[in-house]
């Protein structure tokens, strides 16, 4: 299977404006909400007051069980609503822009330890960029990764180039792999789209090197590069992170302060013009697409056309927000139809080669998704399910018609796995 | 939000669409009993189609057509509608809508039938077939590659052992017209062959291996009759080629890796 895995994958052509060859603007949006990625649940205590003004990077609320661990402010503002859902959980937070505010610089003195790195880390709200597997989300305050997967290649339909992000940032971005290299004892592993070489060579001792991947889709999604890398395990956790916010750490620990821009495209068949911009962490999606959008009924999603979901804010690992007509409502079918036809979901999956290249050729795709389907975990787990996340269903669902459901048995699974090993 | 096209009803239209060249010149050549053979068989899964839809809410699906076509091509001749409805009904309802329709059945309907009709009935003749509908089951193959609902796998590794046991005259000439619309009309069935790169190239490989044995050993077989009998044996031996397949592709990646 290794030798057909030449070219695996498919290229999507969805409908959207060109973005243009100019350079990326930089907006930051009146409002930015302080939210969690989809599906997770953090419990927090607010840190600040309705009404409060805050500085850029300033603390806004931590975890009420690591107090280390904050959510910081992305651009200086006031501090607008603070909600919360039954039992602390966060649900967003949000701010108004207010221009000309400070921004919080932090001590990086400490951190050539491993353990002044984490406090810096989780003080300067960079943690929340980071991602575990298995199980996803982000890792625990003192969690030590087997491996660290820096993604600077992304594969999605219209996400931005990671290399644009990483322009005149290269020894940032070396500052901060080199600083990645001190949470873990394995390897480092950058990668990145065929291209000129974002490292001239391993750094590290060799432990932080770069790979190549493939150019089509899902090839550049970070589940499929661990599958393939470094599988992870419960006993040993690989962590992802995105090369811009490595970039990002590495210019925290020399200045002191965390840079709260990311290049974020904006697409969609939705929209008059396609927009690349540089904007903040949890930017207010309407401020981003308000003025591009054609008339008419659309949905703004955070994140691409195949996992994004609809969304106020710019989840905090997205760097996509697509824009779609939103489809007319469906008629309800008539009763007897829905009850002779409805009933056997999700329906069967048909192996063919669309279901083997949505896998990337990656993994016997067919029994994969007959064992998540039948609920087999221990073959599921076999055949690489701990390295795989909703996002690296989510070709596969697509490409299937939506009706396999893939993406919520994966998540049904590891959750039963959770609470299986947690036991 | 948005979807793609890969359901199993496309699945089900592209196969047909890829069986359109053999049925057209079967039709094309068989006349009229063509035609009413395959208005019969279809008849009769529609049926028992509609029953499961009923009796059991799941809905039916267009690859019933494909089923048809397989059972009107390669039944034995002359066996009279109510033989050839009993031989459906059981291939249809055991091979396939008690699992729960098309997509979740483990042997292929058409080989159950015509297996259950062989065995059932000896005394009927098997079909022969001209030379250009033979030939039809090559743009059928390719289509079926092309648009990825056959497997290609599971041809290359049928020709290729075809091609060596040709080569050293052991698979006689006669045989090979029937094998190869056998081989796209029930090995290559994506749902009831292996699953994994390696699994279907040696499902398609048992099945040419299979053929030549019966071509060799089994003799007054017609040549459909052996096809069919190597077709329900490789379909029966489908998962045990997958499971091994499995085992080494974890194997491998355990060696790789120390880890799963």
């Amino acid at each position: 299977m290794s030798a057909l895995s030449f070219g695996a994958g498919l290229t999507l052509r969805f409908p959207s404006p060109s973005p243009g060859k100019s350079d990326p603007e930089d907006v930051v949006t009146e409002e930015a909400g302080i939210r969690t990625s989809a599906g997770q649940t953090v419990r927090v205590t607010p840190l600040v007051q309705e009404e409060e003004l805050v500085a850029q990077g300033a603390p806004v609320a931590c975890l009420r069980d690591h107090p280390g661990m904050r959510f910081v402010a992305p651009m200086p503002g006031r501090v607008a609503r603070i909600d919360l859902r039954p039992g602390r959980k966060l649900s967003q937070i949000v701010l108004f822009c207010e221009a000309g505010g400070d921004v919080l610089t932090h001590d990086a003195a400490g951190a050539e330890s491993e353990s002044g790195l984490r406090a810096l880390m989780q003080k300067a709200g960079l943690w929340p960029w980071l991602r575990r597997r298995p199980f996803g989300g982000m890792p625990d305050s003192d969690e030590r990764p087997a491996a660290i997967v820096v993604m600077a290649a992304d594969t999605r339909p219209f996400a931005p180039d990671p290399r644009r992000a990483l322009e005149g940032r290269e020894e940032a971005f070396i500052r901060g792999l080199d600083a990645l290299g001190v949470l873990t004892e394995g390897p480092v592993l950058v990668c990145s789209a065929p291209g000129p070489a974002l490292l001239d060579r391993s750094l590290g001792k060799g432990r932080i090197r770069e790979v190549e991947c493939g150019p089509r889709h899902p090839q550049g999604l970070p589940g499929f590069r661990i599958h393939d890398l470094v599988p992870a395990k419960i006993e040993t956790p690989v962590w992802d992170a995105h090369a811009e916010d490595v970039a990002a750490l590495g210019e925290l620990l020399s200045s002191g302060i965390l840079p709260m821009r990311r290049l974020v495209s904006v697409a969609g068949a939705a929209l008059r013009e396609g927009r690349l911009v540089r904007t903040q962490p949890g930017a207010d999606l309407r401020g981003l697409t308000n003025r591009f959008v054609m008339p008419g009924s659309h949905v703004v999603m955070s994140g691409s056309a195949l996992d994004g979901h609809e969304a106020h804010w710019l989840a905090p690992r997205h760097r996509q927000v697509t824009v779609l007509p939103r489809a007319p409502a469906r008629r309800t079918p008539h009763w007897l139809v829905s009850a002779l036809t409805r009933s056997a979901l999700p329906k069967p999956v048909i192996p063919t080669a669309a279901l083997a290249q949505a896998f990337g050729a990656a993994l016997p795709a067919a029994p994969f998704v007959r064992a998540l389907s039948s609920g087999d975990s221990e073959a599921a787990i076999k055949l690489g399910l701990l390295s795989l996340l909703e996002e690296d269903v989510a070709l596969a669902d697509y490409v299937l018609g939506g009706e396999a459901q893939l993406a919520e048995l994966l998540r049904g699974m590891l959750e039963r796995i959770r609470t299986e090993f947690a036991a | 939000m948005m979807r793609g096209l890969w359901d199993r009803e496309t699945v089900a239209l592209m196969l047909l669409a890829a069986y359109l060249p053999l049925a057209a010149l079967w039709v094309w050549f068989g006349g009229t009993d063509a035609v009413l053979r395959f208005g019969m068989a279809a008849l009769v899964l529609v049926f028992w189609n509609l029953v499961f839809m009923l009796a059991r809410a799941q809905p039916p699906s267009l690859a019933a057509l494909v089923t048809a076509l397989a059972i009107a091509m390669l039944a034995p001749e002359d066996l009279g509608a109510f033989r050839l409805a009993l031989g459906i009904s059981f291939g249809v309802v055991m091979g396939e809508l008690v699992f729960g329709g098309w997509g979740r059945n483990v042997v292929n309907p058409a080989t159950v039938a015509l297996s259950f009709l062989g065995f059932g009935f000896p005394s009927f003749p098997w079909p022969d077939f001209v030379d250009p509908v033979a030939w039809a089951a090559i743009p059928t193959a390719l289509i079926g590659i092309a648009t990825g609902a056959m497997p290609a796998a599971v041809i290359a590794g049928a020709l290729l052992v075809a091609v060596g046991a040709t080569g050293i005259g052991l698979l006689p000439e006669t045989a090979l017209a029937a094998a190869g619309i056998v081989l796209v009309l029930l090995a290559c069935d994506p749902v009831t062959s292996a699953t994994t790169g390696l699994g279907r190239v040696l499902n398609g490989a048992l099945y040419s291996g299979l053929v030549t044995l019966f071509a060799a050993g089994w003799t007054g077989a017609a040549p459909v009759q052996i096809a069919v009998a190597a077709a329900l044996l490789t379909s029966l031996a489908a998962p045990v080629l997958d499971e091994a397949a499995l085992a080494l592709w974890v194997a491998k990646r355990r060696r790789r890796h120390g880890r799963n």
